[in-house]
């Protein structure tokens, strides 16, 4: 299906119309009429298209505006395309065609934002063979970025496309020895999309919420926990314009993940950051991590509501939709309390606060004050990590059948801490035995957090239905379908909390502690227990 | 993937310009699609401008010598590549009941590795039911019958469907009949439709009307709708492949 394309850059004293004469006088070819479109490429804030190698770009032209998607790695080579009438968006809103089939699985619930708008004039040139069949096409195409004011875009560089066509494969050789032969041609190193990407200062893949520091051992603690803090604070900049504006759930979600992190971080890597810095700033991203919490827990049950519905028996799926309208009809207010949040002067004082206390000079003052700020890091890091898992293990084994669901969360907070901390360090050691424990530890978290959820949702739930009831939003229909919901959920738990006792098991096993021991126990500690054996 | 065959047991009834005219509306509508000309006088190759020649010819192609992705050609149209036809399909019947091992099920084997490339697979089928038919049918998820408003043309469809009814393994199969050259100025076009509509509801409701601008299609040797898209024929082929769309 694709053919293969190459792309070179025409020198930029070359004016299209004496190149196109030259190619015509050179092959037998026809020339469409010239045409002009705006092409503008889009991608998710975290370049889901970029990291799958598709570019998805609208081509406006004649009129028409249409979607297609593009094989980056292919040069480009069209995979499918759609017509559409609207601004791309959400896959929800796009009409059924071939590239929402696979954009669907690429974006998931993220939304295309624009990258990228070029105008682009163009001529095709078809080299045709005996028959009239067009064997290779030759494209000249001059696009110019259009940026937001008048005045500033910018002409990039002209291209000379030559696009092979499947099954003739000897006329592309031929084609393509002699233009090269004809024009000064010099291959283009950068498809279009990443030329113009770069012309504007915009890195593809510049964006990721995973965790992955590059720390040295020997570096002082105190500036490596600067350096994993700064990390996320970025993180959370990052977020907070497409939080406010909600252009899609995600971004809320990666703020309040990299906040819980912040506030794990400073809880659990003590004794770097001076004790008073420590307690103001784990209260003031608490309060974060609280006024951000209600769009979420909206959000999650709006992304939910089909899996729960479904979780239904069939005759009372309809019912449950009464609870849509009333989550949907209570989103706006807050959001929009969300977003005067984070416009406010409290939150922008925090992170210009904190920015400020973690980009300055180290003051050996203040460090005096914390007793490991000097230490290596590594050796924080193995002490913080062996404890964490010592207080794991040691929860995790006290719990029985027996046992109070509070026991249960409280292992959950210190696996979520221990989890944290490996990914905060993971380059500290080697990276496919840090890898497994975190996997394994994840097993053990998905496990616990079904438990712990599953209560939340029905008590939430619960109260849910006691509000709707008030309001008189709710008819019995309903009332008695979230009642079944709730079951379904606590049965679900209850299969989560007799599932534990093997989970846990399995990361206590005798090969992770050895692992555990491995990574985290520093070599003076093993030198000792040699002597002592 | 989805396969479907254009088909009809007599000659001359719309098949080989339908299967073009579909094909070219749905890789315009983005689909990444194929044509798959199975008849020997290659018509559709000819519609497309591509030599109906294959190297070693259908045997080469059931030995496995020569892999359909060697022997596809892009025709002018984006996402839209064409399988030429070869005169060796004119004994395929010989060549396919050499074939130990399912004689009836080798172009769904040949087609298999195409899963992933294609959205959509049409066959042009030769008129007539041969062992390459019964292939046909294996292959296909549905069989778009062209039905000429005749007498005659009640006759094919019920023969095909009592031949359909007797084999094993077609039993997804979905049967599309749609007209085709229809003249709504003759009284017998009309009355025939009216009539078979009525035994007949599967019968699709968009109707080919004849239009001399189809027949020039092997003048300007490229689908109907890349040079008269406003065409009434064109129009009502575009109905159809929405119709066709939605059914497979
Ligand atoms: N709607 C139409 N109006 C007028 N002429 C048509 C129409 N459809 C097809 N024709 C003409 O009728 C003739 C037969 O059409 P076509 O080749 O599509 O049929 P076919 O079923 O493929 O034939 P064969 O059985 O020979 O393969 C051709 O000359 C074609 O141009
Ligand atoms: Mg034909």
């Amino acid at each position: 299906m694709n053919p293969v394309a190459t792309d070179y850059l025409l020198p930029p004293e070359q004016d299209m119309d004496s190149i196109a004469a030259a190619i015509r006088a050179a092959f037998r070819c026809e020339q469409e009429p010239p045409a002009s479109s705006e092409r503008r490429f889009f991608d998710s804030f975290e370049w889901s298209l970029y990291q799958a190698g598709a570019a998805l770009e609208e081509v406006s032209a004649a009129g028409r505006r249409e979607l297609v998607w593009e094989d980056l790695a292919d040069s480009g080579a069209v995979l499918a395309r759609q017509s559409i009438s609207t601004e791309p968006g959400l896959v929800a809103e796009l009409p059924l065609g071939p590239v929402r089939e696979r954009l669907a699985p690429v974006l998931g619930v993220r939304r295309l934002l624009a990258l990228l708008t070029l105008t682009s004039t163009s001529r095709t040139l078809r080299v045709l063979n005996a028959d009239d069949k067009t064997v290779v096409r030759i494209v000249l195409e001059q696009a110019r970025i259009v940026d937001d004011g008048p005045g500033h875009d910018r002409l990039l560089p002209a291209r000379l496309r030559l696009v092979g066509v499947r099954g003739y494969q000897e006329e592309h050789a031929e084609v393509s020895a002699e233009l090269r032969a004809l024009l000064p041609l010099a291959p283009a190193h950068a498809p279009l999309l990443l030329e113009g990407l770069a012309a504007i200062g915009r890195r593809p893949g510049g964006y990721s919420s995973k965790l992955d520091y590059r720390l040295d051992p020997g570096e002082r603690a105190e500036a490596a926990t600067r350096t994993i803090l700064l990390g996320l604070l970025d993180t959370i900049e990052a977020n907070v314009d497409g939080t406010r504006r909600n252009l899609d759930p995600e971004f809320l979600h990666d703020l309040r993940v990299a906040t819980r992190r912040t506030r794990s971080a400073l809880g659990q890597i003590k004794g770097v950051l001076p004790a008073a810095i420590v307690a103001d700033f784990k209260a003031r991203f608490a309060w974060l991590q609280q006024v951000t919490g209600p769009v979420r827990d909206l959000d999650v049950y709006l992304l939910d509501f089909p899996t729960l519905k479904a979780d239904l028996p069939a005759a009372l799926r309809e019912d449950l939709e009464p609870l849509k309208d009333w989550l949907a009809g209570h989103y706006d207010a807050a959001q929009r309390a969300l977003a005067d949040a984070l416009a406010g002067e409290s939150f922008a004082r925090l992170l210009r606060e904190w920015r400020a206390f973690l980009e300055a000079p180290s003051r050996p003052g203040a460090d005096r004050a914390a007793k490991q700020a000097t230490a290596p890091i590594k050796r924080v890091a193995d002490k913080r990590i062996r404890r964490m898992h010592r207080r794991v293990l040691d929860e995790g084994r006290a719990i029985t059948d027996a046992s109070p669901s509070e026991e249960l969360h409280e292992l959950r907070k210190s696996c979520k801490k221990l989890r944290y901390l490996m990914e905060f360090f993971q380059s500290l050691y080697p990276a496919a035995d840090i890898k497994e424990l975190i996997k394994q530890m994840k097993l053990l978290l998905d496990n616990l957090g079904g438990f712990q959820d599953l209560a939340v949702q029905a008590a939430h739930l619960r109260e849910t239905a006691a509000m709707m009831q008030a309001a008189g939003a709710a008819p019995l229909g309903t009332l008695l379908a979230m009642g079944a919901l709730i079951g379904h959920m606590l049965e679900q738990q209850q299969r989560a909390r007799r599932e534990f006792a093997r989970i846990f098991a399995d990361f206590d096993s005798d090969a992770n502690a050895a692992l555990f021991a491995q990574l985290f126990t520093p070599p003076s500690a093993l030198a000792d227990a040699e002597v002592s054996a | 993937m989805k396969i479907i065959g254009v088909y009809s047991i007599k000659g001359g009834v719309g098949k080989t310009s339908s299967t073009v005219n579909l094909a070219y509306l749905a890789a315009a509508g983005g689909h990444r699609t194929l044509v798959w000309d199975l008849d020997p006088q290659g018509a559709a190759s000819y519609y497309f401008r591509v030599k109906p020649k294959i190297k070693g010819g259908g045997r080469a192609l059931l030995r496995g010598k020569r892999p359909l992705d060697d022997v596809i050609k892009g025709t002018d149209f984006e996402l839209l590549d064409l399988l030429p036809s070869d005169f060796s399909y004119r004994n395929m019947d010989i060549l396919l009941e050499g074939e130990k091992k399912k004689p009836t099920g080798q172009l769904r084997r040949l087609l298999r590795p195409l899963v992933g490339e294609y959205d959509y697979v049409l066959f042009d089928c030769p008129p007539s039911i041969s062992l390459m038919s019964e292939n046909i049918f294996r292959a296909a998820d549905a069989l778009l019958v062209p039905l000429i408003p005749s007498t005659l043309s009640a006759r094919t469809l019920t023969q095909l469907l009592g031949f359909l009814a007797k084999q094993d393994g077609v039993g997804a199969l979905k049967v599309l009949p749609f007209f085709s050259m229809v003249d709504a100025e003759r009284s017998l076009h009309t009355d025939t439709i009216a009539r078979l509509c009525a035994e007949h509801p599967e019968i699709l409701a968009a109707r080919i009307p004849l239009a001399a601008e189809v027949e020039r299609m092997g003048l300007h040797r490229m689908p109907l709708p890349a040079y008269a898209p406003s065409n009434a024929a064109s129009a009502a082929y575009r109905a159809l492949w929405g119709e066709v769309e939605r059914a497979v």
